[in-house]
């Protein structure tokens, strides 16, 4: 017999307490009045400290108590307990099956099946057994039964996957089932092709001592690596005769060690095959295959690229949801004197680029109007002050209903009284820089505006000289995304509505500073016009196994008419999965491959919102690792090996960690303690009553 | 009919107790002087119907004293003397430290103190004594000169007066002497915690000047007994300082001392002349007193 915590035994020092509580509690009991101690103090003191113990049953039962609370801390256990437990035969067992999508190469899925159910046939009465189905994450059954036909069961009605390969999970699941077994064997079969892509999860998982782990490889003799795969889809837009047109290039990779000639690669959309293109793979290799452009209406197509079938049908396919290209309107409004001269750098950077394109409309403050902010997202008051009256009331609500404001300081910049409230501050004088002038000293990378630059080697925007700007004083209600080396605010953020409003205190052009001539302008341009028009670029595809926040896209939801709608998403196999109900509302899980369609759940649409899943493209990689060598990662020894032990002796040595948490002595020695307190209770309430009698 | 009673204190003078003493004379053992003449010897020679001795005639001698059947056989001039009786003074010390609030039945030692006290005053002023009463913890809190007119006052002071304070005899004795100029007869009534040789060196100096004095120590059954069971924190009424006690483990050993504190308080006032008597205040006042007076009675024969 052991304990694992012994020091709880200098808690022995407390049963002089119910001792000392027997000798002397009786007598603090009262106070008696006495005209003199003169007497009683000539007697010898200790002769009357000794009292004599009346109650021995009262006073054993509380040192019973206090001595086995004492023992159930110290967490006892019995190793003669253990050691017969462990020379029995019976097994506790684990079955790890594979269903990732590269199980589905040939036969493996089914050869996998056939060898966990062999297994489940070979247990023995005593034996008890767990199947864990798994991908990149881990299903388990019922746990540690004898119930064969439940576990038959659950192997039958095992599917494969869309999802790659991940080990980590699956075997902490089984580690923990083996901690908890009480059966001195423990075995884990592992059913699987043993791709090394999914080994690295597997780090940290430690089976207990004398687990057996018996790997069990689908992939025969010698693990093919032969596949072809489509690796991703590249669209190119153009615009031709006003309609939109998308040129998709599709990159298919060969993973095997032979050349691969004339592998048919089509293009469908919508279901309609567009086109097919004859290419050649080198070994070990991958090939653009570049597609004829695509003219695209006003909503999103789905399409898919596919290369003929082989071995791995999974990763033969590659879907995408091609969406219109999304333009964002734009209107700087300028002064009369020079508009086109400082205006130039905004309209060039705001010209380039297509994801999303910028349709950009110049004016001047005078010629503003009302109904100069149709169709506009964003406008720019780039020197200017800003329009006044009916006109700037305007603008005030066009960003309250959604739309952003720039406001660009310059020479002409002011802010009348009667001007619209929607500034960020109090507009100040224009502060002159000499010398190589400021430079921004504070820049806030954690909003989106600057998230851009945050990495290394992704733009310095610090780099750009200062040599004159505006002063501002922003407003407690505004947020200062970066300042100047002197600490006044350069990029001033107040929230209005639903819509911003951006106060940048010095040009947009090389007049004041020299930003414009830097890399960093025509990101930064951009990411401030997106901001303000709260772009969200359109995801042609997902990965399977993703789970996506539906709630958060609220602009795709609007545009697809289901931003109040209760959302019910049809899987590519027809399931319908509600999305706004439950705990998990608003979130959607891509468990499949192909096109996830996404409804109103009380009126379904003839074009819903629709969403790509491709499968993981790690699990393409069929390279398989030595299956022993995964086994004695997790045991520290060989497959199949019990460890050092004999082998008609214990089959495990358990740690005393294990033996006193399968034993769980405490438990019981805390009830008993729990049923001594009682009796302890009633006794001495009996006494009590006793006493109070005879008084 | 309700009856109010005219004199306060009157209470402690029990009718039965003095109905039962009555017949009983409280006589001073040693002479004492007094104007008027009492039931007390007094140290002169005087006017009384007691033949005392002959002496010869000295000029100056009342002629009526001569005694003429004396000089008709003897033809020498003898003069008659007669022992006076006289009153005396009669004063009470009574102990009214805390440790006389002590009872362990209805009675308390100072009640009972109080009793005897007021019975003895009361029967002293039948006989024209001089009555008077000095209550005293560790000092003395109350005097009364003794005045055959002082029974009112003393039995108003034996109402009024509250064990308070710890007590001691040394100081009060002490101070007391300076009040005892003229013989008299002087009751201490106390518990007598303290130890008998050095009560009975604090007592002695009452009885220089030629009093008459008696001790009357009074104690509680329970101070004798120790009847108590349970073990409890014993407080002392005196001092307030307490300690664990467990009774059946010291009873023998606290009634063997009581005893002998008993026995050497009595022994060491006889070998001094002083009249003890303990009393139980379990014991009725009326057969304590009338035991104790009797037996002085007895012993006041004895000249």
């Amino acid at each position: 017999m052991g304990v694992l915590a012994p020091l709880f035994f200098l808690g022995l020092a407390t049963l002089a307490v119910p001792v000392v509580i027997h000798m002397i509690q009786r007598e603090r009991k009262e106070v008696t009045e006495f005209p003199s101690l003169m007497f009683i103090r000539k007697i010898p003191f200790h002769s009357f400290r000794r009292q004599r113990i009346r109650n021995w049953l009262l006073l054993i039962l509380r040192c019973a108590a206090i001595l086995l609370l004492l023992a159930a801390f110290s967490r006892p256990f019995f190793r003669a307990a253990a050691l017969a437990a462990v020379t029995s035969t019976a097994r506790e067992v684990v079955i790890l099956l594979d269903r990732s999508y590269s199980m589905a190469y040939d036969d493996r899925w089914d050869q996998a099946k056939t060898a966990a159910s062999d297994i489940v046939n070979q247990l023995g009465p005593d034996d008890r057994a767990t199947v864990i189905v798994f991908d990149s994450g881990a299903e388990v059954g019922p746990r540690s039964t004898s119930d064969r036909a439940s576990l038959l069961g659950l192997i039958g009605e095992a599917e494969l996957g869309s999802e790659s390969t991940r080990y980590g999970p699956a075997l902490k699941l089984a580690e923990g089932i083996f901690r908890e077994s009480n059966l001195p064997q423990l075995e884990a079969v592992l059913v699987s092709d043993f791709q090394r892509s999914g080994v690295e999860s597997a780090s940290g998982v430690n089976f207990p001592a004398g687990t057996v782990v018996t790997p069990i490889a689908v992939t025969g003799e010698a693990a093919p690596t032969e596949n072809v795969s489509v690796a991703g889809v590249l669209f190119d837009r153009e615009y031709f005769s006003g309609r939109e047109r998308v040129s998709v290039a599709a990159r298919v990779t060969n993973r095997g060690m032979d050349v691969v000639g004339s592998l048919d690669v089509s293009l469908a959309i919508d279901g309609r095959e567009i086109e097919t293109v004859i290419t050649e793979l080198p070994p070990n290799g991958s090939s653009t295959v570049n597609f004829a452009p695509v003219t695209i209406g006003d909503r999103p197509m789905t399409g898919s690229v596919r290369t003929q079938g082989d071995l791995l049908p999974t990763d033969d396919v590659f879907h995408f949801v091609v969406s219109p290209g999304q333009v964002v309107g734009v209107l700087i409004v300028g002064n009369e004197r020079n508009v086109s001269a400082s205006t130039l750098y905004l309209r060039r950077a705001l010209g380039i680029g297509s994801g999303p394109a910028f349709s950009v409309t110049t004016t001047t403050v005078t010629d503003f109007d009302a109904g100069d902010l149709t169709g506009r997202k964003v406008v720019v008051l780039n020197d200017t002050p800003p329009p006044t009256g009916q006109a700037g009331a305007r603008l005030e609500q066009f960003v309250s209903e959604g739309g952003g404001v720039l406001v660009v300081a310059g020479e002409r910049s002011a802010w009348p009284p009667d001007g619209p409230d929607m500034l960020p501050g109090t507009l100040g004088s224009p502060l002159d820089r000499t010398g190589r002038g400021a430079g921004l000293g504070f820049v806030d990378y954690s909003h989106p505006i600057f998230e851009l630059f945050s990495a290394p080697r992704s733009g310095d925007v610090t780099t750009a000289r200062f040599f004159r700007y505006r002063l501002m004083e922003a407003a407690e209600s505004a947020t200062v995304l970066a300042r100047f080396d002197d600490g006044n605010p350069a990029l001033v953020e107040r929230q209005l509505g639903n819509g911003r409003v951006l106060f940048w205190a010095s040009t947009l052009d090389n007049f004041w500073n020299d930003l414009a001539l830097k890399p960093v302008y025509l990101p930064f341009v951009h990411r401030v016009i997106e901001h303000l028009a709260d772009y969200t670029a359109s995801t042609p595809w997902v990965s399977a196994g993703q789970v996506l926040n539906l709630a958060a896209q609220r602009s795709v939801l609007a545009e697809a008419g289901l931003a109040e709608a209760d959302l019910v998403a049809i899987s590519p196999s027809g399931e319908r999965i509600p999305i706004s109900q439950g705990e998990r509302a608003g979130f959607l899980t891509t468990a499949e491959q192909g096109i996830y369609e996404i409804h109103d759940a009380m009126t379904p649409s003839e074009s819903p919102l629709t969403l790509a899943v491709n499968v993981d493209l790690a699990e393409s990689d069929l390279t398989a690792i030595d299956p022993d060598e995964l086994a004695s990662a997790l045991t520290g020894r060989v497959a199949g090996d019990r460890g050092d032990s004999p082998a008609d002796g214990p089959a495990r040595a358990f740690a005393p960690e294990d033996l006193e948490r399968r034993q769980n002595v405490w438990w019981y020695l805390l009830v008993a303690v729990f049923v001594l307190f009682v009796a302890e209770t009633v006794m001495s309430n009996r006494l009590s009553r006793t006493a109070l009698n005879v008084d | 009919m309700d009856t109010e009673q005219t004199v306060a204190g009157a209470r402690f003078v029990d009718p039965k107790v003095l109905a039962r003493i009555g017949s009983l004379e409280l006589l001073a053992r040693t002479v004492v002087d007094g104007f008027i003449n009492g039931m007390h010897k007094a140290p002169y020679l005087g006017v009384s119907t007691d033949f005392a001795e002959h002496r010869g005639y000295m000029p100056g001698d009342d002629i009526r004293f001569i005694d003429w059947r004396v000089f008709a056989r003897t033809d020498r001039f003898y003069v008659k003397q007669f022992e006076a009786d006289t009153n005396a003074n009669f004063s009470v010390m009574l102990d009214v430290s805390r440790s006389m609030s002590f009872g362990s039945k209805e009675l308390t030692k100072l009640d009972y103190g109080r009793y005897l006290a007021a019975c003895l005053t009361y029967f002293c002023t039948k006989q024209r004594d001089r009555v008077g009463l000095i209550t005293f913890d560790a000092e003395i809190v109350k005097r009364v000169p003794p005045s055959a007119k002082h029974l009112d006052v003393v039995l108003h002071e034996l109402d009024r007066i509250e064990a308070g304070n710890p007590g001691s005899l040394e100081r009060p004795l002490f101070r007391a002497t300076e009040f005892f100029k003229r013989r008299g007869i002087i009751v201490v009534i106390s518990d007598f915690y303290e130890d008998p040789s050095k009560a009975v060196n604090m007592l002695k100096p009452l009885s220089y000047g030629g009093n008459d004095l008696i001790v009357f120590q009074i104690l509680d059954p329970a101070e004798i007994d120790f009847p108590y069971d349970e073990p409890t924190n014993f407080q002392d009424l005196e001092t307030g300082q307490s300690m664990p006690v467990i009774p059946e483990k010291l009873r023998e050993q606290y009634r063997q001392l009581v005893q002998e504190h008993i026995a050497a308080l009595s022994k060491l006032c006889g070998e001094n002349r002083i009249d003890y008597a303990l009393f139980n205040t379990a014991t009725p006042l009326d057969h304590a007193l009338f035991k104790f007076l009797a037996m002085r009675q007895k012993l006041s024969r004895v000249r």
